[in-house]
């Protein structure tokens, strides 16, 4: 008997489902920067706000690789619906503390996928995930170093204008 | 409803039965054939999946709490396909019980196709 959905799909259900819920978590990803990016521009942290809005881009590019992704393989993409995005923050420093952690979690479901391909023998999505892992390494570095910066200069006096100012300024450029 | 009447041919190969139903493979047309409730319907990769969607989004438990005075009939209606389905809730279970048992067999012929026949060629 011929296997047809091997035919018509390079991807198991089981990997189909991962990727679509990778799809979601980037787009909810997307959608909190974005109400992160909104937070610190009403509290006057113009630099964060900016970094903020790049950072909803990059999810949203992302979300539309995966997308493609399942596409191109035969899968059938779900658009995800979003909802329940935290739009108030206690203090400044909160808002990069849930940044770390959503790039946490990102990280850790892009594992949890990778784990599943390497026990179904999917190397092409192994292949294609080893994109976002290097990614990763970026995000959460840049989400680390913001954060540290809340320890570095302090809180007090102008040092949250500080750290605002700086946080613009953080870049990853190892080439390892 | 369209009922495809499906003369028996040696290109037609058994993937899953029980008491109320069958499924049948066909190789040359890439397409199955789904025996239940009186109908034998064509489905193609895209509506099997689309079937195969709709009735494990069924929620079973929830149609046996009913306590409603509604008839007992679920109607499932697949997208783009000339398909239509109107069963009570034995059949829902019956049906279920079918398209689980497909695609278990059907991921047991592509393990076998992965692990077996593509080190044999």
């Amino acid at each position: 008997m011929k296997d047809i959905i091997r035919v018509k799909c390079l991807l198991s259900t089981e990997v189909e489902k991962l990727l679509n819920q990778q799809i979601k978590k980037e787009a909810q990803a997307s959608s909190a920067y974005l109400a992160m990016a909104s937070w610190c521009n009403q509290h006057g942290y113009d630099f964060s706000s900016d970094y903020f809005f790049k950072q909803s881009d990059e999810e949203r590019q992302h979300q539309l690789k995966l997308y493609k992704y399942v596409l191109d393989m035969g899968g059938t993409a779900i658009s995800p619906e979003i909802s329940n995005i935290k739009i108030e923050y206690n203090s400044f420093r909160e808002v990069f503390e849930e940044a770390l952690d959503q790039e946490i979690s990102v990280t850790q479901s892009l594992k949890n996928i990778a784990a599943n391909c390497h026990k179904e023998q999917d190397y092409i999505t192994v292949e294609f995930l080893n994109w976002f892992f290097k990614e990763q390494r970026e995000e959460e570095y840049k989400a680390r170093r913001a954060l540290e910066l809340f320890d570095v200069i302090g809180e007090e006096g102008t040092g949250r204008w500080q750290i605002d100012k700086h946080v613009g300024g953080i870049v990853y450029d190892s080439e390892a | 409803m369209q009922n495809v009447a499906v003369a028996p041919s040696v290109d037609l190969l058994e993937v899953f039965q029980t008491r109320n139903g069958s499924v049948f493979q066909s190789d040359s047309k890439k397409c199955w054939y789904v025996d239940f409730a009186g109908h034998n319907n064509r489905f193609d990769y895209r509506s099997i999946m689309k079937l195969r969607k709709a009735i494990y989004g069924i929620d079973i438990e929830a149609l046996l709490l009913n306590s409603d005075k509604a008839p007992d009939l679920e109607i499932v209606f697949i997208c783009a396909c000339d398909h239509c389905y109107v069963l009570t809730l034995l059949e829902i279970i019956a049906f279920k019980e079918l398209i689980e048992g497909t695609f278990v067999m059907l991921e047991l012929n592509r393990i076998l196709h992965d692990r077996v026949y593509s080190l044999a060629v």
